[in-house]
């Protein structure tokens, strides 16, 4: 009885110090509203978005150009924040892909004053005196307003087979143990893998521009050679024999623009030539520094 | 092209496909007809006739052994073209500094080529057969080849039968106009 008591006690001490602390918080909250209200005055900072606009819906239209203003002081500062805000507040038929909202899922990779980059981790320029121009990613073929068609890109991801492939598979049944990777030889992946696949340098590239049905185009041949060079995986020679015609690669004329482009800060440029490097046999692939497959034994 | 595609989605058009689509249809149907709806109401009011735009697709060519040059390998030809960009730098020095029909036979053969295999790709580039048709790219890559054939037919000629080739640019160099002889 007694210990039930107390704790009865205890409890609603408790509870009386956290009804105490609430409330210092929201009269700290109304006070902080109260001095805010006066700085909320400030003359608006009207920047205007001209955005690429085309539906399906209404055939035979071209596309053109929307101008939307948006007022920066109630707009968060990522060029996503003003797309978002134009669907929700001003236009819902306005049309993007979007996701994560902090550059790791590559859904918004559209062109932003004339380069291919994120919208979510591109910053509003202030200069409201220029308006920012939005296109989606050049040279696709658009479905609607910012969205292009990636089927030819992810068909063509597919083709370079993005996964581990070893020749015993007999012997290493999968799962049941792990390969070996020495830290050097991990850390060739460092710069490949962390590639998003938002297309953004593959369609800053003229030569894909032209020949994106032959042309694997930086981000792909990027991925390819990051299973190249990767020291568990077995079939590099099979790999690199299907990269060998005159336009899987080589129509690659190094003009860097993937590089320049690229939101990750990756060098699929420098891959590519990686990749030529190896076909011509002036370089060959580093035997691995750890047995992969010692545990499997 | 357009015809294997279709016949490759065929193939892909099993029996348990068909059932499955054939349950979801309703349900899809009704769903896509009432956010069509919706979404014509917000673009314009009350249209009388819905336009239905063409549907554009592209023809995607994945399979590599379709590609008429899939099975051919270009690494040779890169390997020499690399050989050669790199072997420019010294040969062309070398030409002029010490001038001599094997050495400007040597400049006129690696210079030709280089510029050849550079138009080349510009040829194969920009004078695509989706673009311009099946004829025209053919005709400029032999009429590449005749100009290629004929620009080192003229210098190999010039280097037989006059100063050569350095030593020819070199006059050209020096040629003076009027107003610097008087000076």
């Amino acid at each position: 009885m007694l210990v039930n008591e107390a704790r009865h006690l205890l409890s609603r001490a408790s509870s009386l110090a956290a009804r105490h602390q609430l409330r210092a918080i929201s009269n700290g909250t109304a006070q902080l509203d109260q001095q805010a209200q006066p700085k909320e005055a400030k003359q608006p900072q009207i920047k205007k978005f001209e955005i690429y606009r085309w539906s399906p819906d209404n055939s035979g239209e071209k596309p053109y150009m929307q101008t939307y203003e948006i007022d920066l002081r109630e707009c968060g500062p990522m060029v996503l924040d003003a797309l978002i805000k134009i669907k929700n507040e001003v236009d819902p038929t306005l049309t993007f892909r979007r996701s994560c909202r902090e550059g790791i899922c590559g859904s918004c990779a559209m062109n932003i004053g004339g380069t291919n980059t994120l919208a979510c981790i591109s910053k509003i320029d202030t200069n409201t005196s220029k308006s920012l121009k939005v296109y989606p990613l050049p040279h696709m073929y658009v479905v609607r307003d910012l969205v292009p068609d990636m089927n030819n890109f992810y068909e063509q991801y597919r083709n370079i087979q993005p996964w581990l492939q070893r020749k015993n598979e007999a012997t290493e049944k999968k799962g049941k143990a792990q390969y070996l990777q020495s830290v050097e030889d991990r850390s060739k992946l460092d710069g490949l893998y962390e590639c998003i696949l938002c297309a953004c340098c593959s369609t800053a590239c003229p030569s894909y521009w032209w020949n994106a049905e032959k042309y694997l185009g930086p981000a792909v041949l990027m991925q390819a050679y990051r299973w190249i060079i990767d020291s568990r995986d077995e079939n590099t020679a099979e790999r690199l024999n299907k990269l060998k015609d005159p336009f899987s690669v080589y129509r690659c004329h190094t003009i860097m623009n993937c590089t320049r482009t690229c939101p990750k800060g990756l060098n699929p440029g420098r891959a590519i030539a990686e990749i030529k490097k190896l076909l011509s046999g002036l370089v060959s692939k580093p035997s691995p520094k750890l047995e992969t497959a010692a545990l499997h034994k | 092209m357009s015809m294997s595609l279709i016949l490759r989605g065929a193939t892909r058009c099993n029996a348990v496909n068909l059932a499955k689509s054939a349950r979801l249809t309703p349900v899809k149907a009704y769903s896509t007809i009432f956010a069509g709806a919706q979404r014509q109401a917000l673009a314009k009011p009350l249209p009388l006739v819905k336009n239905i735009a063409p549907i554009v697709t592209r023809n995607i060519s994945v399979s590599a052994p379709r590609m008429a040059s899939a099975e051919s390998s270009h690494t040779a030809l890169w390997t020499v073209e690399r050989i050669v960009s790199a072997a420019l730098l010294g040969v062309i020095p070398a030409a002029f500094i010490a001038p001599s029909q094997a050495l400007d036979a040597l400049l006129a053969v690696s210079v030709v080529i280089h510029a050849h295999w550079g138009v080349e790709a510009m040829v194969v580039d920009y004078l695509r057969p989706s673009v311009v048709g099946n004829i025209l790219p053919k005709v400029a890559h032999v009429g590449l080849i005749l100009i290629s054939i004929a620009t080192l037919g003229g210098l190999f000629y010039f280097i037989k039968n006059d100063v050569g080739l350095a030593n020819g640019i070199k006059r050209f160099w020096a040629i003076k106009g009027k107003d610097s002889q008087e000076a």
